[in-house]
């Protein structure tokens, strides 16, 4: 049975000094695929200005806003309606046979098709201390080491909100062994990659309904690609598989790619940003 | 054209009018009262605090005893000196660099030779045995920049955006020029038993404008303060005057916006009232409030420049 | 023999070493050159030293310079300009040119294939670890057409002769190839100050290049657009290459704009003019990638325009050079090229590579590390001539040095034999008079849809320094005018 959920983003800019102009682009809208469809998209503004959509460089759509105005903060709201088709994580044919997955994780046109997702980044590097906190063993599918691997990343980090920021490296989050979704996320996606796992950062909206980590903003998770099966979604910070109540916005190499919001803005001094995010499930 | 480059090239031209303005005041200024007929016109510090006034800087404490080397470097080759012909060349030629695909080689080159030979003039010179030979280039070289905008550009809205500028310039110059030499005269007033209308000041203010010759073949008098300032403001023919300029400056803005339709918010309406005001004006009526004039004059003058910038500048 | 007899030339000492491009080995002036240094002949050192000077001022006044930040203030400098031409022979041309658009298209092909299905890696002739590890490999433009399928619509190719006479390609320039203005800028120079020479030799104009630009460039133009509305992007007037951005946009008749002077809206670009915004269609830009769009790629860059890179994607736009070209001019892909050569256009290549030692592979870092006293050690992804070693002038405690260097990071290094660069008469203040300086040659490529153009002519870049073998302008090189000779 499919549920439509009520997504409602708010976010609140505050800035230092006065801003003379500003571009935004907000990367919030829900991806549509093969479980999901967005019904409707209502934006506003504080500053009055008509909002504008176009499809960002790695083909996820976007709201973009501008201004020539001058003002000392922002607010926005997005409320989207979408329809999300039940997912039941485990629906694939299982691997019967795991030589013939690890063999193809290893062959190059496999390396060179997913080369986006198997390599490290900035955010996805490990300390060389912990390259070894996990492997493959072969012995068992690349499923169940990749459940291996998310009830791992679970264990090792507590969520913590407001230790690390968005730009905190592994090397940082792995000191401190706590961190958000995010730093969830971009440890298992560093781990599965450093064995040769294609792996990519997702950013979306995960209904609460149920008591998950990830307070009232933004959730990140990951997606792996096992051979044969293709693109299944883990979530390290719930330890569980992405299902019904996961609405996917975008994917990339890291939190870079996916970043909810970005701008471009004439001022100077410091700015804050607050936002907010509700999501409500009605069963169709 | 680029909303930004026009801008620039406006400004461009600004920079080379203001800087041609300045160099021909302390000229004239500086020569005139070596042998001035009274003996405050010819006083140093008078003549000093004039150039100060002129510039927009000028010495509020009557105490302070001006140093006339410093003076002169401080409004001729200073720098550190926004208002110095230096900087006013160096912001003509930023400005022309930046639009070096707009105008022509020839007249880019005449630019940068200008900033060149500003730039390289020994400093010391200047100050103690060149002054003469420095502003007379200044404005010889100015005149040059004039006859290569005249002759090599394409008489379009490049050509109408600079002239704007120099236009506008050119009225707000001559109108501060008359700001300062009237405060002159007044200061100078009765020291030799000259009336203020009849002003040895009158006189050097007309050859600051390079009007002296022309004035004197129209009225076929001595200047005095009223045909001096009916000469300098409202007739039309003499190409320094007030009215000349703001009439110019009517002539360029119809060429940017050629449109017939009624329209009470654009710069080109705007600058038709300022012209209209004067055209009519008794010169009587200004003498009665000089300073009233020439406030009033400054504020359409740069309401006009702020309206410009708003219709086509604004980027 | 071997005795040089001419005026101006009585002093120049000629070491047999080096490949002359004037002189053979018995020292007997080569037949191309032979009326051209009678002529030269005919003035003394002072006239020559007055021309010299003249030609100068002559860049000086044109505004042709550039900034030296100094301690207090800043000054203009002229990019020194030599008034003794290069003569390069019609046959000789005929081998560069076709070499230089061999190695163009190979390299278009090389890119529409590593942002499609990269069937080069795949069939393992190169490795994946060069784009994986590429900062400049953009994943933004996978799967993305460029309008006319072009990505490096303007090459610089950088070659050299060596002292076996043959000439080698030592870098291909495919990201904002810079230099072209100074090619023609110098042809003028040397025309004002010595035009009785023009009219003993045969030479190809060099004028050409914009208005050739301006069509290739109107080949690629976006779909749906008729008259293509082209400008020219600069990073602003403060930028080294201004002039030469301005002097682009002027010869093309195109506007010259700033980030801040473009908008996008609905995906579309426009210009803010005096009467309001203007669509335009195609942009070259001299902006580099990572700058053109703030809300795709540096967050903090002030020269991009928000949004550009969105309305390329959807085709609205043509950017040339595309965006993402600079993995495939990375000094790593160098090293392939013979191979990329042969996989997409089945040639063999008609200009050398010079021959290069991986550090990334283990043998052949061996190899390095026993013979850095032969090889020039350069980073891959430095541009601009910094961080070179060159083996044979380094000391012993240098050479451990660079060897720790390489060891701590092998894939960030290359090694090659150093190459004798030719060198060419040079005229030189200090010494007034004539002494032998390395040259290499840049040239200009222009690809569109269909149609490829080669100036005929180039940027020969001198070494000032005695010995030096860097010709970059960045550290000191002046350039001379270059002549290619009609058949």
């Amino acid at each position: 049975m499919p549920t439509e959920y009520a997504i409602t983003y708010s976010c609140e800019n505050k800035y230092e000094n006065k801003v003379r102009g500003a571009h935004w682009q907000f990367l919030i809208i829900p991806q549509t695929n093969s479980s999901q469809e967005v019904l409707s998209i209502e934006f506003t503004n504080s500053l009055l200005e008509a909002e504008s959509y176009s499809i960002n460089g790695l083909g996820f759509k976007t709201i973009r806003l501008k201004t020539r105005k001058s003002f000392k903060s922002a607010r926005f709201r997005a409320k989207m309606r979408v329809l999300k088709s039940e997912v039941n994580p485990f629906d694939f044919p299982l691997e019967n046979n795991a030589e013939e997955s690890y063999k193809e994780l290893k062959s190059l046109n496999f390396r060179v098709d997913h080369e986006a997702f198997l390599k490290k980044t900035d955010l996805t590097t490990l300390p060389e201390n912990s390259t070894s906190l996990w492997s493959l063993d072969t012995s068992q599918t690349v499923f169940t080491n990749l459940q291996n691997l998310n009830k791992l990343v679970n264990a090792y980090l507590t969520f913590q909100p407001s230790t690390t920021t968005a730009s905190s490296t592994l090397e940082e989050v792995l000191a401190k062994r706590n961190g958000v979704c995010q730093d969830f996320a971009h440890l298992f996606c560093a781990l599965a990659r450093m064995n040769g796992i294609p792996s990519r950062y997702v950013s979306g909206f995960l209904h609460q309904g149920s008591g998950y980590f990830g307070d009232s903003q933004m959730h990140a998770w990951s997606e792996a690609f096992i051979p044969k099966i293709g693109w299944v979604g883990f979530d390290p910070c719930n330890d569980l598989l992405a299902g019904t109540d996961y609405i996917k916005v975008s994917h990339g190499k890291d939190y870079r790619d996916c970043a909810p919001i970005r701008g471009v803005l004439f001022t100077t001094g410091k700015n804050e940003t607050i936002y907010t995010v509700q999501v409500e499930g009605d069963q169709q | 054209m680029l909303a930004r480059v026009a801008n620039n090239l406006f400004w461009m031209g600004r920079y080379i009018e203001r800087s041609e303005h300045i160099a021909r005041y302390l000229n004239v200024n500086y020569f005139s009262s070596l042998d001035a007929p009274n003996q405050l016109s010819q006083s140093r510090q008078f003549v000093l605090r004039s150039m100060l006034f002129m510039v927009g800087n000028p010495e509020l404490d009557d105490n302070v005893e001006l140093e006339e080397s410093q003076v002169l470097y401080k409004i001729g080759l200073d720098a550190e000196n926004a208002f110095s012909i230096l900087s006013n060349v160096k912001y003509a030629r930023e400005n022309a660099n930046s639009a070096r695909d707009l105008i022509s080689t020839e007249l880019y080159e005449a630019i940068n030779k200008f900033y060149h030979y500003v730039n390289n003039y020994d400093a010391d010179m200047f100050m103690k045995n060149s002054l003469h030979d420095f502003t007379v280039n200044v404005t010889e070289m100015t005149a040059v920049l004039r006859g290569k905008m005249r002759g090599t550009l394409l008489h379009d809205e490049i050509y109408a955006i600079i002239m704007m500028g120099i236009n506008i310039e050119r009225a707000t110059q001559v109108i501060r020029i008359i700001n300062a030499k009237h405060q002159d005269a007044l200061n100078a007033q009765g020291s030799y038993g000259d009336k203020f209308s009849n002003s040895y000041e009158w006189t050097t203010l007309l050859k600051c404008a390079e009007s002296y010759d022309m004035m004197r073949r129209f009225y076929k008098k001595t200047p005095t303060s009223i045909s001096t300032l009916e000469f300098l403001i409202l007739n039309p023919n003499c190409p320094r005057s007030v009215m000349n300029s703001l009439n110019q400056v009517y002539k360029h803005i119809k060429v940017l916006d050629p449109s017939k339709k009624y329209n009470k918010d654009s710069t080109a309406f705007l600058v038709g009232r300022v012209r209209s005001e004067y055209e009519f004006k008794y010169i009587t009526e200004i003498e009665e409030d000089i300073q009233g004039f020439i406030e009033n004059i400054l504020n359409s003058l740069g309401l006009i420049s702020q309206k410009m910038e708003k219709e086509f500048f604004n980027y | 023999m071997g005795k040089i007899q001419n005026q101006i030339f009585s002093s120049y000492l000629r070491n047999p070493v080096l490949y002359d491009e004037l002189f053979d080995k018995t020292g007997e002036i080569k037949d191309i050159y032979s009326r051209l240094f009678e002529l030269y002949g005919g003035h003394t050192i002072k006239e020559y030293v007055k021309l010299n000077d003249k030609a100068k001022s002559s860049f000086f006044n044109q505004g042709i310079t550039f900034q030296v930040y100094g301690e207090k203030e800043s000054t203009e400098k002229i990019f020194p300009f030599d008034l003794f031409p290069r003569i390069i022979a019609p046959e000789e041309w005929e081998i560069i040119e076709r070499g230089a658009i061999q190695r163009s298209r190979a390299l278009n092909l090389f890119l529409w294939d590593i942002y499609h299905e990269k069937k080069i890696i795949k069939q393992g002739i190169v490795p994946l670890e060069l784009i994986s590890s590429s900062a400049n490999y953009l994943n933004q433009m996978v799967d993305l057409d460029p309008p006319g399928g072009i990505y490096n619509h303007i090459s610089g190719t950088d070659i050299i002769k060596h002292n076996d006479g043959n000439y080698y390609v030592l870098e291909d320039n495919i990201r904002c190839p810079s230099g072209v203005s100074y090619v023609i800028c110098n042809r003028t120079a040397l025309k004002r100050a010595l035009f009785g020479v023009f009219n003993h030799y045969r030479t190809h104009s060099v004028t050409n290049y914009a208005e050739n630009l301006l069509d290739l460039l109107e080949t690629v133009k976006p779909k749906g657009v008729d008259i293509p509305n082209v400008v020219v992007l600069t990073p602003g007037m403060y930028n080294s290459a201004f002039y030469e951005h301005s002097y682009l946009a002027k010869t093309m008749g195109v506007e010259l704009v700033e980030g801040r002077d473009l908008f996008v809206e609905n995906d579309f670009v426009y210009m803010k003019t005096t009467h309001g915004p203007e669509k335009i269609d195609v942009i070259y830009r001299r902006v580099d990638d990572v700058f053109i769009d703030p809300l795709e790629f540096r967050a903090d860059s002030a020269l991009g325009v928000p949004g550009l890179f969105a309305a390329y994607k959807k085709g609205n736009v043509t950017l040339a050079n595309a965006p993402g070209t600079g993995v495939a001019d990375d000094k790593a892909i160098y090293t392939y090229m013979p191979d990329i050569i042969k996989y997409y256009l089945d040639e063999d290549p008609i200009l050398n590579n010079v021959h290069t030692y991986h550090c990334s592979k283990p043998d052949e870092l061996k190899y390095v590390l026993e013979h850095i006293n032969e090889l020039v050690i350069k980073p891959v992804d430095e541009a601009g001539g910094y961080g070179i070693s060159i083996g044979n002038r380094l000391s012993k405690e240098e050479i451990e040095e660079v060897k720790l260097q390489v060891k701590a990071n092998p894939r960030k290094y290359v090694a090659q034999p150093i190459m004798s660069l030719s060198v060419h008469p040079t005229y030189i203040d200090d010494t007034e008079s004539f002494e032998q300086r390395h040259v290499d040659l840049r040239t200009f490529t222009i690809m569109g849809r269909d149609r490829d153009f080669v100036l005929k002519g180039g940027l020969t870049r001198v070494a000032l320094k005695k010995g030096n073998l860097i010709v970059n302008s960045s550290q000191g090189g002046g350039s001379k005018d270059t002549w290619v000779l009609k058949s």
